[in-house]
């Protein structure tokens, strides 16, 4: 049976770096080539070793797909295609091709700042890789060959990102990526047709989640900011360059318009000016409420938040400023982190996660005294907040998801395995599917029934509709009788007198032929006779003949008798039927077998 | 370091041991793994156990609950193993059984947690790390673990099925050394004076190879294969020729029946074979297998079996040909006419039939083609003229030509179009241009590339290897008629490609040009061509491309155009050229929103300032270059700067001629006019700024190049302080200045006045606060640079990685009442 397999080398039962690989019709493709930011060595990137054991990655692979640019799932591109060594397809949608490269060249950036870093890729790396990159339209179909199709579907979460539709004859895999199903600020809902696929790899990030309304968390955020800018503190918001930090800005400046305030916002590095020409760009995109309103105003050209520079952190009074990087482990928000730390009146909200080892993470831990180089003791005794604005479906988003797609099977990555296997009991019950969650390294194999299309001939057709019973119906199945042909790649059901017509053959009969053993102290004549009578009595609606030739018939079956002259009472009967006849046939032959009745 | 872990460890065992507390994400664990491997290399593990009971408590304690997390009873395993890799180790463990304990397969079959693949694999992980002395050995081979190994062997999980062969191969090599210092022989001796079960261990694992060839199920097989290969690769003798004499027929098996999922494996097993003195003895059929794995060239498995072969460093000659000769088949098929009917092979026919097999057979061709040609290897029975032939005719077949002798052949409808041989071909026409023999081919094969060129079909990543293709050609055989070439061919197809709507191409057009000029520099007729031909002013036009990525590859080209055309005499086109190419690029400087083209402005100052031709010509944007890339809002763009500010220096202060008249004046004279030079371009101020940069690798670079200056000060004995005075108000940098300094008179005065000592030799410098010029050697010695230099060169994530830092995270994270719901991004 044909089957499709799964093996995630990443996000198997993990929220770390996403890398799945599927075969699928015998075509294979990467889905996502994420990097874990928690490791400063080899082992941030996926082990490639496993997907060819020794072999070229650009002979194995099919394609590559990449459902969105944060790193944890496009982080290990330029060190897979240039590095190790891919020359194939990579897909992803525009945006994220565009902004892909802002993002890889803002993590080169943290870790060539690393002591001894090697093995990490370079700047031109990253565009030689992005020069691969075929990028996509939503619900464009993408014929990467002959067989392997691909195409988007829009998933929310953040600008650019998809969920993708691999298809290889009738056999379908989906796969999400990230996802959201509830609109925000700036993004709408994930959606997809009802494409039944055979598999639907989700993610499960908030597998048992059923988030509160995202309005409370964001007029919570409005409100701790207005409290510290009313009491003449200063606000630090350490982002990432784009993605939530333009979602955070919207509500901001909507925030500052309605309340007339009037202390500086500001965007550190200039990179408000490059996200939001990203923005601008693919205005299509984002949710309907911003694509409606950019005629008149576009959200993303902000009237309070200004460009950061750095000797405004010395200013006095008060202030908010998005800094990058998210984690606060480097460059511009820990230098502003370090100068405001010591105040209580200044508030750090951190917006998203941060690995291990970050300032960032020390601090969500709650420590209260960071060592910094040389020693010495930084003080923190501003007041730390941690918002989770991140995008992903929860729960209740994902049972929706599965009930837009339908699919025939499950499999649940990027998420945690203890919540995963409570999601995964619950759609099993709630639909009737097989949910699987493989680990990291774990093959699973699901099994597809593939439907092979095959054209019928009209008179093929005709035989069965003259044949009477229900009209065809798609919904109905109904098995039909004929010839396959397989000719010229193509497959195609017709009569078998059509096909010895076409083929240029003719018909041969095909007859079984049994002999079975009888004492019958009569001679041949009357043993055929008897048997004649015997039949005639067991098979009252069957047209039975004694044919004067010494052979009895019944429909298409043949029965003679013979005996030896040195045994005359052992008589042997000769038994021979036609394919259609094979059920009779068999019959007859064990109720011979028996004896006949005296 | 360790004085302070060691004392934060018991409470981190606490924490850790605890079943009410969720674990420590995942790189937690590792790292502070990491950090018990470091402590076991330094010899510290056994210390560690002896004054560390905490680690055997918090050991026992997570081997007995039940309701451990499988992430901390991974750990604890991998652990383990550490702590007893050392024999004293070892022994404190097994005191009191814990080891066993820990380690007891049936332990861990009664709860679910075996069924979590992370614990088998830190099962398999603390045995291989325990595994440094027999006693390890011997507690492996008497506990029954072998049989457990072995069906981890073949794990649903590739990492733990990997793990479960090297831990085989480990023990297996284990015995073999073990019995070596014995002085026995733990293979197939009867006199053996080693423990039994070791013989026994042994051989169960030699069996099981066996087994695993002699079984019917293909996953079985390869894990076998796998694990046979290994055993080749990692062990010694005499394990490596008992296990081969008893796998030989079950090998020969799979060689004969061309088993196609095989393939790969059997051939790493034969590979690691041809590595070991099996090789050399004719009963072991090693040579005679690759052999037999070739056929005759036809069967469907050989061409992917010749691919693999002709890839293997240590093959014989002979079978190396044989490979060569059956590789090369399905190029040769497409490309020419068969001489006779009975030349014709089926097998291959079939395959270049279907589209699929096609594509794939001529890929592996083209690769192995590529691959002999980087070794310039010699072809024997076939003409390398030939072989390029060939090539150059599949990649005409791929954009749709095809000679009508060849139309028969199915290959060429599956040929048109095809990205995949198109790259493939190229790279490999490209690796060919080694060959002298190829060189009358040149024209027809530059045919072949323009024609790509200028096929509006090429996909980008294809026009891309054909520019690398033509750039090999191009400069492995200057020819007469090459710049004819370059000015009547190349460049009118080069500009046409400037103006591809793809960025791509674009991108990849004007990196060539780059490497083009780099590649011809000193060639006066090419940059007469690039003037003549109307490039440069293409050139100069695509600065002002819409993506930033072709900008910054524009800056290149037109960088490197200047310093071609400044290796050859002096022309109008010339200085009219760096005249226009200096305006843009300042434009792109102070304005361009990228990073990458500012970047590439910055570099081409640098490399045109190394040529030394042109710094007469550059002194007057220098100064705004500095300043402009300095306050730069990418690090990368100030790094540039520094590293185009060393330049600067090292030029100067090595007697260049052209920045500081040195006719006559003593060495400290041209110092200081050095010196003079350098504030009016404003380098005191890029490097004092970027010294208190955000971000690090700045003020590393910044600093360096300050104590270089400083070095040089201090050498310089009658260097005049009052010609060097710098404003040290409004600014950043001079704000810092006069704050440290003010600290260290502060903290000097307060010495003075214990000492009751008054007045002071520096009294003039009392008044620092107030005066808004110091000198710059005054500067230097108050910025302390050593200092800040070592602190510098303390990577940003030194702290927060140390193994202090992880145990505090650990620490905080158990504290933290409320869990932050989790997030990514």
């Amino acid at each position: 049976m044909p089957d499709i397999k799964v093996t995630p080398l990443g996000a198997g039962q993990d929220v770390g770096r996403s890398c799945i690989l599927v075969s699928i019709g015998g075509k294979n493709i990467m889905l996502d080539c994420g990097m874990h930011m928690g490791y400063n060595d080899d082992r941030r990137f996926p082990d490639f070793s496993y997907v060819t054991q020794n072999g070229r990655l650009t002979e194995f692979l099919d394609c590559v797909i990449i459902s969105h640019f944060h790193l944890d799932h496009c982080g290990a591109l330029p060190y897979m295609s240039e590095m190790v060594g891919y020359d194939g397809p990579i897909y992803m949608t525009h945006p994220t091709k565009a902004i892909c490269p802002i993002l890889l060249e803002d993590f080169r950036k943290i870790t060539v700042d690393k002591k001894g870093e090697t093995n990490f890729f370079t700047s031109q790396m990253i565009k030689d890789c992005m020069k691969k990159v075929v990028p996509l339209n939503l619900h464009q179909t993408v014929q990467v060959d002959e067989e392997l199709e691909i195409k988007a579907y829009y998933a929310g979460h953040v600008l650019g990102a998809a969920m993708f539709q691999i298809k290889v004859g009738s056999e379908s895999v989906v796969y999400t990526g990230d996802y959201n199903m509830t609109p925000d600020r700036h993004l709408g809902a994930a959606w997809i047709d009802k494409c039944r696929p055979d598999l639907l790899i989700s993610e499960s990030t908030y597998a048992t989640t059923i988030r509160d309304s995202k309005r409370c968390r964001e007029r919570d955020f409005l409100k701790k900011v207005h409290e510290t800018v009313e009491r003449g503190g200063k606000v630090l918001i350490p982002v990432f360059a784009l993605g939530r930090a333009q979602e955070l800005c919207i509500l901001l400046e909507t925030f500052w318009e309605r309340m007339n305030l009037k202390a500086p916002i500001y965007f550190s590095t200039g990179l408000t000016e490059k996200a939001n020409h990203y923005y601008k760009l693919f205005i299509t995109w984002t949710n309907q409420k911003i694509r409606k309103t950019f005629v008149q105003r576009n959200m993303f050209e902000f009237k309070h938040i200004k460009a950061f520079d750095r000797s405004y952190a010395d200013n006095p009074g008060p202030m908010v400023v998005f800094a990058t990087p998210g984690m606060l482990h480097a460059g511009q928000s820990l230098q502003i982190f370090k100068k405001w730390a010591g105040n209580e009146k200044n508030m750090l909200i951190m917006p998203g996660y941060c690995v291990q080892g970050t300032v960032g993470h020390k601090i969500l831990n709650g420590q209260k005294k960071l060592e910094m180089e040389g020693r010495a003791t930084l003080d923190v005794k501003l007041q730390v907040e941690y918002m989770s604005f991140s995008a992903h479906a929860d729960a209740k988003g994902i049972m929706q998801l599965i009930r837009m797609a339908e699919p025939r099977n499950m499999l649940l990555v990027h998420g945690e395995a203890k919540k995963m296997e409570f999601l995964k009991d619950k759609i099993e019950q709630e639909f009737s599917i097989s949910c699987y969650m493989p680990a990291n390294g774990e093959t699973t194999t699901i099994v597809t029934n593939p439907s092979v299309p095959v054209d019928i001939s009209l008179n093929l057709l005709k035989r069965e509709m003259a044949l009477g019973g229900p009209l065809p119906d798609a919904k109905r199945p109904r098995t039909m009788h004929g010839t396959l042909i397989m000719k010229d790649n193509s497959l195609r059901l017709v009569s078998p007198e059509q096909a010895l017509k076409e083929l240029g053959l003719s018909e041969h009969q095909l007859r079984f032929t049994c002999r079975v053993q009888l004492h019958d102290p009569h001679s041949d004549t009357d043993t055929l006779g008897r048997i004649y009578t015997h039949l005639k009595s067991v098979l009252k609606s069957y047209s039975i003949q004694h044919v004067p030739d010494g052979t009895v018939i019944v429909e298409s079956i043949v029965i003679k008798v013979t005996s030896s002259a040195e045994e005359p009472n052992l008589k042997v009967l000769l038994l021979s039927w036609s394919y259609q006849d094979e059920e009779l046939g068999s019959f007859l032959s064990t109720l011979l077998k028996n004896g006949l009745p005296s | 370091m360790d004085s302070d872990c060691l004392s934060l460890l018991p409470a981190v065992c606490l924490v850790l041991a605890d079943p009410k507390q969720s674990p420590p994400d995942d790189t937690s664990l590792e790292k502070l793994l990491d950090w018990f491997k470091e402590l076991h290399s330094q010899s510290n593990g056994q210390v560690l156990l002896q004054h560390q009971p905490c680690l055997l408590e918090f050991i026992s304690n997570v081997c007995t609950s039940k309701t451990t997390d499988p992430a901390i009873l991974s750990f604890t395993l991998k652990l383990t193993g550490l702590l007893a890799a050392t024999t004293q180790g070892f022994n404190l463990l097994d005191e009191g059984g814990l080891l066993v304990y820990v380690f007891e397969r049936e332990a861990w079959g009664v709860c679910d947690l075996w069924e979590d693949a992370s614990v088998r694999s830190g099962w398999l992980q603390g045995l291989l790390d325990m595994l440094k002395h027999q006693q390890a050995l011997g507690f492996i081979c008497g506990n029954g673990l072998i049989k457990v190994i072995l069906q981890l062997q073949n794990d649903r999980s590739l990492f733990v099925a990997c793990l479960a062969n090297q831990l085989l191969v480990h023990i297996l090599n284990f015995l073999t050394s073990s019995n070596m210092t014995s002085g026995s022989d733990v293979v197939g001796s009867s006199e053996s004076s080693l423990r039994p079960d070791w013989v026994s261990a042994s051989s169960e694992i030699m069996n099981a190879v066996v087994e695993a060839l002699s079984s019917e199920d293909c996953p079985r097989v390869l894990q076998g294969l796998r694990l046979l290969s290994l055993v080749l690769s990692q062990c010694g003798e005499p394990i490596i020729s008992t296990l081969w004499k008893d796998v030989l027929v079950p090998l020969e098996v799979f060689v004969n029946r061309g088993s196609e999922s095989l393939i790969q494996t059997l051939i790493t097993v034969l590979e690691a074979a041809l590595g070991t003195p099996l090789l050399s003895q004719s009963e072991y059929k090693v040579e005679e297998l690759l052999e037999a794995m070739l056929g005759d060239g036809n069967r469907k498995e050989c061409f992917q079996c010749a691919a693999l072969i002709v890839k293997l460093e240590k093959c014989p000659e002979v079978l190396k040909r044989k490979a060569t000769d059956i590789i090369l088949l399905p190029l040769q098929c497409v490309s020419t006419q068969p001489q006779a009917e009975k030349e014709i092979n089926v097998v291959l026919k079939e395959q270049l039939s279907q589209k699929a097999s096609c594509i794939s057979l001529l890929m592996q061709s083209l690769s192995s083609l590529a691959q002999l040609a980087h070794t310039k290897y010699l072809f024997e029975d076939i003409s390398i003229h030939s072989i390029t032939s060939s090539v150059a005719l599949l990649l005409r077949m791929c954009s749709g030509h095809c000679p009508s002798s060849l139309l028969h052949i199915n290959a060429f409808t599956h040929l048109i179009g095809c990205c995949k041989v198109q790259r493939c071909g190229l790279d490999t026409l490209g690796a060919l241009s080694v060959y002298e023999e190829n060189l009358d081919l040149r024209k027809d094969i530059f045919g072949v590339l323009l024609d790509y060129l200028q096929s509006p079909d090429s996909h980008a990543t294809v026009l891309k290897k054909t520019f690398q293709a033509v750039k090999r050609w191009i400069v492995c055989s200057p020819f007469p008629d090459l710049l004819q070439f370059i000015s009547h061919d190349l460049f009118p197809v080069l500009e046409k490609r400037m103006c591809d709507l793809r960025w791509e191409v674009r991108d990849s057009t004007l990196e060539f040009i780059t490497q083009l000029t780099a590649a011809l520099n000193g060639n006066s007729g090419f940059s007469e061509a690039l003037h003549t031909s109307g490039m440069v002013s293409v050139l100069l036009s695509s600065l002002a491309d819409a993506e930033g990525y072709v900008r910054a590859s524009a800056v290149a080209a037109v960088g490197e155009a200047v310093t071609a055309s400044f290796h050859q005499t002096v022309l109008v086109s010339n200085s009219k050229l760096l005249e226009d190419a200096l305006m843009q690029m300042m434009a792109i400087l102070s304005q361009d929103t990228e990073g990458f083209p500012r970047r590439a402005v910055v570099q081409a100052f640098t490399s045109w300032l190394k040529g030394s031709h042109l710094i007469m010509a550059l002194e007057s944007s220098l100064s705004s270059v500095l300043s402009l890339g300095g306050s730069d809002f990418d690090w990368e763009v100030k790094m540039h700067t520094l590293e185009l500010a060393e330049v600067l220096m090292e030029k100067t202060l090595t007697c260049c001629p052209y920045a500081v008249q040195n006719f006559g004046s003593s060495e400290e004279t041209r110092f200081t006019q050095a010196l003079i030079k350098f504030k009016d371009f404003g380098l005191f101020d890029l490097l004092f700024n970027s010294l208190f940069d955000c971000d690090r690798p700045v003020c590393e670079k910044a600093c360096a190049l300050l104590v270089k200056l400083g070095t040089l000060t201090a050498e310089t004995a009658d260097l005049d302080h009052s010609i060097l005075v710098l404003n040290v108000c409004g600014n950043r940098w001079g704000d810092e200045v006069q704050r440290r300094y003010l600290n260290k008179q502060q903290a000097k005065a307060s010495v003075c006045v214990t000492n009751g000592v008054t007045g002071s030799d520096e009294g003039t410098d009392c008044d620092l606060h107030c005066t808004k010029d110091i000198s710059l050697p005054k500067i230097l010695q108050i910025l302390d640079l050593d200092d800040m230099q070592r602190m510098l060169t303390l990577s940003s994530d030194h702290v927060v990685n140390s193994p202090r830092s992880l145990m505090e995270d650990i620490l905080s994270a158990a504290q933290q009442s409320e869990e932050n719901i989790v997030d990514c991004y």
